[in-house]
């Protein structure tokens, strides 16, 4: 795993009125253990996976809580997890990254929740919406709406996260509904302090078992006819019971103000950027005390009508502050108030006529929103304080970019110094130059990455382990064969079977390229199945080899399927990898080809080097390190071997000799010596001025007299 | 600064920089002063090395001033609302300026006026690097103080990593109301590294003090004798002979000068520029040259530096060639290595894999170190070589082309002259800078400046050269030929 956590696996054990410092995500991990919680689970993802990650490093906490934490092999099978809850009073969490988790999770989210939970069911989703994403925008809302769950979007405060967690679980148990709790990027997190309480250890757990299973009870399963009784029982029983919780509770926060006659409503996580927005026109005070009532609605899914209806209740126009779209809220609100008196409340109903529809709510966002609607509603605001400030921003940002004259270049992601997933990529882009343009699937992971420069790859983008699954439609129509990329995270969590056996069984001419990196490694290196484990990373004598090839799941998986074209590749093979990506592009056999690009995690592999050589060095004891360089008097600064790799390390400088304007390539501090620079010189042809340089630290005796005579031998015939 | 408003601190990093770190530490350092403070961040994916900002509140009045009462604070940064930007890198200092965070009368910026390049500034076969000068410049117009340094290198200084560094400049700004040794006290407490860090915020506190308010002095160059430069390049790669024949191409171009611009109007920069592309051309890297800058003692010490390697270690270089047909044909005599350049044409037609031999040499050992040394002895048969004969036709082309253009408009001959920056790289990457050159000569020779200044930047731009094919059409010439390809295979079945 990328991080370590000890830290905060020492906070999860404070106790009542001690203080927490840390991040959202952590705050809410306690937040669970306060709450009783029996079992955890999830798939790990940005910006959720500390949550998990946490838990897992906690292992021996929770053992002694006698709560289960199970890192699940996607969304779906942790949203399975909860039907754990559906016979038994245990309450359960599990946490993925939406809206693509949420996704996957479906089906077995709808088959929970139409038969509802005795005991509490939380899912913690982290809403990737907005600067910082890198998913597709959508809202995961709908999920919500279309299943009846319940979806909390608390004040991104941690006292009242924390404060929603507990509560979400009894909300769940009130109306036997299993509740989302969303958080965006920024709310996970957000680090900040909250007063803890005990954690309590469930009543059932892994150290209090239960003597028997439930009694069979057709009414608790999924299935028809019971699934006919169920949909009632949602809209009838379940959504009222919450309704009435969420009043009763004070879930959702009235902040009042000092005039009555407008309002506005905002989801709970954006409460407090429309304060900020708010004291743009100096409309609020630092402590989010407002010109207006505000209703900051920590549930938002099911709204209360009557809550609604009394908020607006005299009042002359509302706002809605509600992100993403569709305008899920703001149209539910506008029906309460149409059915409400004969639809004659008097109070205009705004959002997205006045907000920018889709998009995350900026402070500047929300300011111009308000801008038009304080215009419309009021005549005695001052709104010049905001118009300026909005009219300035526009101004600076234009004089600056005069001034720039030139567009800023981007940085987006890119591979890791020494990543394993780079040379692949080097010899797909010589392969093409031979063979000529294919047809790139492309996955989620760290080799999406390939998607930037200086690769540009990938044609396509279907989902988490979807790229084999992606090019059935598309490779039967090409004279070329299609290429699939997918890494080993993708491969567990769905590619085997979406991909690999629907490949098999429509025995299509295809070819899929594995990156066996050996973690879900663009989600934080998290470990699965096909992991070198812990003894044999503690066995192996140099610890700067890739492990990946001691375990053989992958391999031994996709034989087992039928899979016979199936090479193995060490990925910093360039020229190797070369050759067998243009085999597979061109050979007569038929059918699935795999190519397995075997290299470890360089993150990982970096994790145990450094100890290892500080160690070394530390004890007198002889190392050797690797660096790359370029000698800049061969370099004539063409920069082809930058267009061929992009390592953050191989980068430019200055040319020192004065003849040359272009600048020279150069390999600057933090290179691990992975080899790329030398296999592309060689695989590529591309220029001799790379050189491979060992640095012996404590030489032994023997090589430090051969060094000797070499140096004296040389020393003689060498020219200044 | 409102009692009642917080203190805004925006850090711009890269992903792995210690961003993260740096928030963390300044929100520890206000919990401890008793304000109430929060951080938070988007470092998703951008962890890998790509472009993120970290955010920090800090309220201005202490909890026992607030007297229970909770403030609201921003989890994002507002524009124009900033009271301190801290940038590790200066284009992403620039990002956080053109992106509208960084207010003229409220925001104190500091900024490493060091460069990470992006990819994308990385790739062009010219130079794409964003103009530093001009990044500074921006920075230092659009805020109410900057304080720049090059944190990357003081970290390096002081055996440490940016965030010390960062967290030294931010205590030194003096925007936080906290004493150096409350950043101390917590640094000091945060466990690994700990004496390092304290060195670099020392040196970072030290350094932003310094460089609060007082501008940044750009650096001028002086201006290098380019001919006498090159005439001593042209003859160390070959002999006086050499040298020779480029004084009287240099004069060629003095002449063609002369006549086009005979008030010197414009500081003969066509001879100037056209002699310093000229001695690089001339002195092409081949295989002997290769091998004897690979060679040198001076080589060798400058690897040993670039290594780091410490005075009792033992150092071993191996340097990466692969000498195809090409380099082996241009030692050979002109008309032999026109035969087996033909040769390797029908095979690579045919759809062979060029022949190349991949070597890994040890130039420190005694074999790899003689094996260089015999190659660069093989400098008098230079002369005699495909290689050599091939660049002459082509400089002496270039040459009259530039002439040619000078009689007609200086300006034309100058953007011509400058056109010789193209040839460079080795191999296949050499090959098609030259045949960009030679269709350049040959199309645009007689066509306006512009046209010829706009091919080169394209040329120069990009790789595949799309750019330049467009530049080409644009200005009324031939777009380069499409080289034919072989077909080399189709799926089994398919046709």
């Amino acid at each position: 795993m990328e991080v370590s956590f000890s830290k905060e696996v020492d906070q999860l054990r404070l106790g009542a009125g001690e203080t927490l410092h840390g991040e959202g995500i952590l705050a809410i991990t306690k937040a669970l253990l306060q709450s009783g919680v029996a079992y955890v689970g999830g798939y790990q993802g940005a910006p959720v996976s500390h949550l998990l990650d946490v838990m897992v490093q906690a292992a021996d906490y929770m053992a002694e809580l006698g709560v289960h934490v199970e890192a699940c092999s996607n969304e779906a099978s942790a949203a399975a997890m909860l039907g754990a809850s559906i016979h038994y009073p245990l309450r359960g969490a599990v946490t993925w990254k939406s809206v693509v988790g949420t996704n996957v999770a479906a089906d077995a989210l709808s088959n929970l929740a139409s038969p509802g939970v005795v005991g509490g069911a939380l899912i913690i989703v982290g809403e990737d919406y907005g600067e910082g994403a890198s998913v597709i925008q959508e809202r995961s809302h709908a999920f919500a709406m279309k299943s009846s769950l319940l979806l909390l979007d608390p004040r991104p405060q941690l006292p009242n996260m924390v404060r929603m967690v507990s509560h979400g679980f009894a909300l769940s148990e009130a109306c036997n509904t299993p509740a989302i709790l969303q958080l965006r990027v920024r709310a996970c997190h957000v680090r900040g302090s909250f007063e803890c309480r005990d954690n309590v250890a469930p009543a059932v757990s892994r150290k209090a078992l239960l003597a028997e299973p439930a009694r069979f009870d057709y009414e608790k399963l999924a299935h028809p006819p019971a699934t006919f009784r169920q949909e009632k029982l949602k809209t009838e029983q379940r959504l009222p019971a919450a309704r009435r919780y969420i009043v009763e509770q004070g879930l959702n926060e009235i902040f009042a103000g000092r005039r009555n006659d407008i309002g506005i409503i905002v989801q709970g996580g954006l409460h407090n950027t429309l304060v900020r927005a708010l004291q743009q026109f100096n409309l609020a005070d630092a402590f989010g005390a407002a010109e207006f009532p505000i209703l900051a609605l920590n549930v938002t899914y099911p709204l209360v009508p009557q809550q609604i209806a009394d908020f607006c209740r005299g009042k002359r126009a509302v706002l809605v502050v509600e992100e993403g779209q569709p305008e899920y809220i703001e149209q539910e609100i506008a029906t309460t108030l149409r059915r409400e008196d004969h639809g004659n409340t008097g109070t205009a109903i705004h959002g997205k006529d006045l907000l920018q529809m889709a998009g995350e709510y900026t402070v500047e966002v929300v300011a111009a929103g308000l801008v038009k609607f304080l215009a419309r509603h009021t005549a005695d605001l001052p709104l010049a304080a905001a118009q300026d400030w909005l009219a300035a921003n526009a101004a600076r940002r234009q004089a600056v970019a005069d001034q720039l004259a030139a567009p800023l270049p981007p940085r987006p992601p890119q591979f890791c110094t020494g990543c394993p997933e780079r040379p692949v990529f080097s010899a797909l882009k010589l392969a093409q130059a031979n063979v000529g343009p294919v047809h790139v699937a492309a996955d989620i992971g760290c080799h999406s990455f390939a998607t930037f420069e200086p690769f540009g790859f990938g044609h396509t983008i279907l989902g988490y382990g979807m790229s084999l699954a992606s090019r059935a439609g598309v490779s039967p129509m090409l004279g070329r064969r299609a290429l699939a990329v997918m890494g080993d995270g993708g491969f567990w969590h769905n590619g085997l079977l979406t991909g690999v056996e629907s490949a098999l069984f429509n025995k299509t001419d295809a070819v899929l390229l594995i990156m066996k990196n050996g973690y879900t490694a663009a989600t934080g290196t998290q470990e699965i199945i096909s992991t070198p484990d812990e003894a044999q990373k503690a066995g192996a004598p140099d610890k700067r080899l890739s492990l990946v090839d001691r375990n053989q799941t992958i391999e031994r998986t996709l034989t087992g399927l039928g899979v016979s074209w199936l090479r193995t590749v060490p990925s910093y093979e360039v020229d190797a990898m070369r050759r067998t990506l243009e085999e597979a592009f061109t050979t007569g056999v038929g059918g699935l080809k795999v190519i397995v690009a075997a290299g470890e995690c360089q993150l990982e592999r970096q994790r145990r080097v450094k100890p290892w050589l500080a160690g070394l060095l530390k004890a007198g004891r002889r190392v050797v390190k690797v660096k790359y360089g370029v000698d800049a008097d061969v370099c004539s600064g063409d920069h082809s071997c930058i267009r061929l790799s992009g390592c953050p390390t191989l980068t430019l400088k200055d040319s020192d000799d004065p003849l040359k304007v272009d600048p020279v390539a150069t390999v600057i501090d933090g290179c691990v010596g992975c080899g790329l620079c030398g296999e592309n010189a060689h695989a590529a042809t591309l220029c001799p001025s790379f050189y491979r340089v060992e640095v012996v630290q404590n030489p032994g005796l023997a090589e430090r007299a051969l060094a000797a005579i070499r140096r004296g031998f040389i020393g003689m015939w060498q020219p200044a | 600064m409102n009692a009642q408003q917080p203190i805004t601190i925006l850090i711009a990093a890269l992903g792995g920089e210690g961003g993260g770190v740096v928030a963390e530490w300044l929100v520890d350092i206000a919990t401890r002063a008793g304000h109430p403070a929060q951080a938070t961040s988007i470092p998703g994916v951008a962890q890998r090395t790509g472009a993120t900002t970290y955010y920090v509140e800090i309220h201005s009045q202490t909890r026992v001033e607030l007297g229970g009462r909770t403030p609201v604070l921003s989890l994002a940064p507002v524009p124009g609302c900033v009271d301190l930007m801290v940038a590790s890198e200066l284009l992403e200092a620039v990002r956080a300026i053109h992106n509208g965070f960084v207010s003229l009368e409220r925001t104190t910026l500091l900024a490493s006026s060091q460069r990470t390049l992006t990819t994308f500034e990385k790739l062009a076969p010219g130079d794409g690097r964003f103009d530093s000068e001009r990044l500074l410049q921006v920075a230092a117009a659009n805020c109410r103080q900057l304080a720049s340094f090059d944190v990357a290198a003081t970290a390096r200084e002081t055996g440490t990593v940016p965030s010390a560094v960062l967290c030294g400049a931010i205590a030194g700004s003096g925007v936080l109301p906290f004493a150096r040794v409350a950043f101390e006290e917590v640094i000091g407490a945060s466990g690994r590294g700990v004496e390092a860090s304290l060195r670099g915020f020392a040196l970072g506190f030290e350094r932003c003090g310094a460089a609060l308010g007082g501008a940044p002095a750009p650096t001028l160059a002086a201006q290098a004798d380019l001919i006498a430069l090159g005439h001593a390049r042209v003859v160390e790669f070959q002999d006086a002979a050499y040298g020779e024949l480029y004084r009287q191409r240099v004069e060629r171009l003095r002449e063609a000068e002369r006549r086009a611009d005979p008030q010197a109007r414009h500081g003969a920069e066509l001879a100037r520029e056209g002699a310093r592309f000229l001695a690089l051309w001339m002195a092409f890297d081949d295989v002997i040259r290769v091998a004897d800058l690979k060679s040198r003692a001076g080589r060798f010490a400058r690897v040993r530096a670039e290594a780091g390697a410490a005075a009792g270690d033992l150092l071993r270089i191996a340097d990466h060639f692969k000498p195809g047909v090409t380099e082996l044909a241009g030692l050979l005599p002109p008309s032999t290595g026109q035969r087996l350049l033909a040769w390797e044409g029908r095979r690579r037609q045919a759809g062979k894999a060029p022949l190349g031999l991949a070597l890994k040499l040890r130039a420190d050992s005694i074999f790899g170190f003689l094996a260089l040394r015999l190659l660069a002895g093989l400098r008098p048969l230079r002369r005699r070589g495909q290689r050599y004969a091939a660049e002459q036709v082509l400089i002496e082309r270039w040459l009259a082309a530039v002439e040619q253009a000078a009689a007609r408009d200086w300006q034309a001959g100058f953007e011509l002259a400058l056109c010789a920056r193209l040839v460079k790289g080795y191999g296949a990457t050499n090959e098609r800078a030259k045949d960009n050159l030679r269709h350049i000569v040959e199309h645009l020779a007689h066509k306006d400046a512009a046209d010829i200044a706009r091919a080169r930047s394209a040329a120069l731009a990009d790789e595949a050269g799309s750019g330049l094919d467009q530049a080409l059409l644009q200005a009324g010439a031939p777009p380069r030929a499409i080289k034919p390809v072989p077909v080399r295979w189709f799926k089994a079945g398919a046709r």
